[in-house]
């Protein structure tokens, strides 16, 4: 007796095997990430629930935060917005200009790596987080997979920040983002998805970003004066 | 009435030991007259160790035996505590020292479901505390306390002719919780009298004559006949406990057994008074320094043992202890009324969110120190670097004005120098920021939104006064 391997495949549960040309199906819908450019490129239609998602940059102001900001603004009332380790002070006014709920941000400054680490795995699996974000500038492939695992085991959305050099390493995370600067725009490189792989950078406006003021476009300072 | 007897045979021993999972070889030992063996553990009586043994044939036999002299003020403190614990069950609790504690329960039966129901919770409540209990009832205290002593798990219930059940006990049971002396249970074996029901047939006049009229007053007291009156024990106003370790402990990892049983102390204590807490401390106490405090505190009142202990655990491995440990000790005031929860029957799932997301910023808290956990407010302050405070988390913001020009979501703090090789693109600006004259921390800039040469837009200001410099203070990320 002999099925075609399609049909044994089709006769499975939603979720479980996803076909590579086509993108997967979660059993639970994602995050709207506010960009519906990118919604439509994501499995689940938005950040995945319950996933490692890793954003990758080269230098810190280039739109990252703006393009979590939809999430930041969506995220459940009664549940935190975790951010672990920032790199810099994330500036209170913005956020509330933003519209953050700076009532339901948690930031989070553990003082060493496994600390880190270890904050990051309770963030997730408490389920007491809608969202984390963590920074992590040299994070192991071993640390990211339990990561991974935590929130696979969570309903929260795990945003991890790594270098853009990470993008070259094998990781666990169920979606990889590159995030690069463009004329006025964000370049989303989306380096691993559940899917098929996109053959050219995704270009998302940021709208919330400063914009040259007419006028005053144009001069130059060259450090000191 | 109905009253619960509840002993603890093995208290002058588990006043010690119930602060470790296995306490090894260890002997209490009474110091007067002379130095004998009260009791010691089974490990320790396995090996030959016999009660009422002199402590140096004691040591022949064990040499390793641990020795601790008797504490009767931390026996009492212990049987106190048993006491506040029994009052879950009961507002009628007495103490009936040495070693037992009186529940008058006919009230609460119906609550509990009957007698039975009550002696199986009771008992079973009784295991976390690390004591071992016996238990009887009867309609007087004395009966109860008889049973529990000599047929353990009795329950007699109040019916015509019940008294009837204490004819079989022995009569040596009369010294236990009334003053009848030995000389005279002496005389009552010599006049051939072995059970409590034969007292009956003697009379009560030549009883008397022989100075042992105590004997059939404390028999009608224990069939009821005549009033036996308890006081009512009066739970302390704060909660202190105390735990000693049978050895001392030099790292924290045997704490949190120990911790755990002076949380289900508070625990009870706390429903007792319908309270929660929202600090409490422990007290590692040393023989040579002052004791090590471990702060407790809670994101909001809880009476939850379990909780608790899951706290002072995340402080205990972050600890390091400066000398061995001796004892424990719990201590806290100011319980807050907490009114006994009750499952909600729609929203349940916001619920255990809210109640997750407290118990994730208690742990963090626990473990990262309260500095490490916080949130960021913005402050009415024309001066970037003061337009902000740190805040404890879900410090609701106070409504602010629209900030004026664009504010960058990463702060740099402080604000670097731009490096003279760096080449920006000023977007727009200046913003012109002039402000703080009267506290002498005045800044006088312009600033920009600057585009970098690798794609990112930066805060970056002129410091005008003094004239020259340029700083990057932002990123807007």
């Amino acid at each position: 007796m002999s099925t075609s391997p399609l049909a044994t495949l089709a006769g499975l549960p939603p979720g479980l095997v996803w076909p590579a040309d086509r993108l997967a199906r979660p059993a639970e819908a994602g995050v709207p990430t506010g960009f519906a450019a990118l919604d439509a490129q994501l499995p689940g239609g938005g950040w995945p629930r319950g996933a490692l998602i890793e954003l990758l940059i080269d230098a810190f102001g280039i739109g990252e935060l703006a393009l979590l900001l939809p999430a930041l603004r969506a995220a459940a009332p009664e549940r935190w917005i975790a951010w672990i380790a920032p790199p810099h002070l994330p500036y209170a006014p913005a956020l509330a200009a933003a519209g953050v709920r700076l009532d339901r941000l948690l930031l989070l400054t553990p003082s060493d790596p496994a600390t880190i680490l270890w904050t990051i795995r309770q963030a997730v699996a408490s389920g007491g987080c809608s969202v984390v974000v963590a920074w992590l500038p040299n994070a192991q492939s071993a640390a990211l997979r339990r990561l991974q695992l935590a929130a696979e085991a969570s309903a929260t959305s795990l945003f991890v920040v790594r270098p853009g050099g990470a993008a070259q390493q094998a990781s666990p995370a169920s979606l990889r983002l590159r995030l690069q600067p463009a004329q006025d725009a964000l370049a989303l490189e989306i380096v691993k998805r559940r899917g098929p792989p996109l053959a050219w950078p995704l270009r998302l406006p940021l709208p919330e970003r400063p914009a040259a003021f007419p006028g005053r476009a144009d001069r130059r300072c060259s450090g000191l004066r | 009435m109905l009253w619960f007897a509840l002993i603890l045979p093995d208290l002058p021993l588990q006043v010690f030991t119930r602060g470790v999972e296995d306490a090894g070889l260890l002997a209490v030992v009474e110091p007067q007259p002379r130095a004998t063996i009260v009791i010691a553990t089974a490990a320790a009586r396995v090996r030959g160790v016999e009660l009422r043994q002199g402590v140096a044939g004691a040591l022949a036999v064990v040499p390793e035996l641990a020795l601790r002299e008797r504490d009767p003020a931390l026996e009492a403190a212990t049987l106190a505590e048993l006491a506040t614990w029994a009052g879950r069950f009961t507002p009628c609790v007495s103490l009936d020292p040495p070693d037992a504690v009186l529940l008058e329960a006919s009230a609460s039966l119906r609550l509990f479901g009957g007698i039975d129901a009550l002696a199986q919770r009771i008992a079973d409540a009784a295991l976390p505390l690390g004591l071992t209990t016996t238990l009887a009832a009867a309609p007087t205290p004395l009966a109860a306390r008889w049973f529990a002593r000599a047929r353990p798990g009795t329950l007699v219930r109040p019916s015509d002719g019940w008294a009837r059940a204490l004819d079989a006990l022995p009569i040596e049971l009369l010294a236990d919780g009334a003053p009848v002396p030995p000389a005279t249970l002496e005389l009552l074996r010599g006049v051939g009298v072995r059970r409590i029901g034969e007292l009956a047939r003697l009379p009560r006049d030549g009883l008397a004559r022989r100075d042992a009229s105590v004997v059939t007053d404390t028999v009608a007291r224990a069939r009821g006949h005549d009033p036996d009156p308890r006081p009512r024990f009066v739970p302390a106003e704060r909660f202190a406990s105390r735990l000693v370790l049978p050895a001392s402990v030099t790292h924290t990892e045997p704490l949190r057994f120990a911790a755990g049983r002076l949380f289900s102390n508070l625990a009870a204590w706390l429903a007792l008074r319908q309270a929660g807490l929202d600090c409490c401390r422990l007290h590692l106490e040393h023989d040579c320094a002052p004791a090590t405090v471990v702060e407790i505190i809670t994101g909001r009142p809880q009476r939850d043992a379990a909780r608790f202990v899951q706290l002072a655990c995340e402080h205990l491995a972050a600890l390091t202890l400066p000398a061995p440990v001796e004892a424990l000790r719990l201590t806290a005031d100011a319980p807050v009324a907490l009114p006994a929860c009750t499952p909600d029957l729609f929203g349940g799932e916001n619920d255990a969110a809210r109640e997750a997301a407290i118990r994730l910023l208690d742990r963090l808290r626990a473990r990262l120190g309260i500095d490490a956990v916080h949130t960021v407010l913005p402050v009415a302050d024309h001066r970037p670097e003061r337009a902000w405070r740190p805040a404890a988390p879900g410090t609701r913001p106070a409504p602010h004005p629209a900030t004026l020009g664009p504010r960058p979501l990463w702060l740099m703090q402080p604000p670097r120098p731009l490096g003279a090789a760096r080449t920006l693109t000023l977007l727009s600006g200046p913003e012109r920021i002039e402000s703080g004259w009267w506290d002498g921390d005045d800044v006088h800039r312009d600033y920009y939104v600057a585009h970098t040469a690798e794609g990112a837009l930066w805060w970056v200001f002129e410091r005008l006064d003094p004239p020259g410099g340029w700083y990057v203070h932002g990123f807007f990320g």
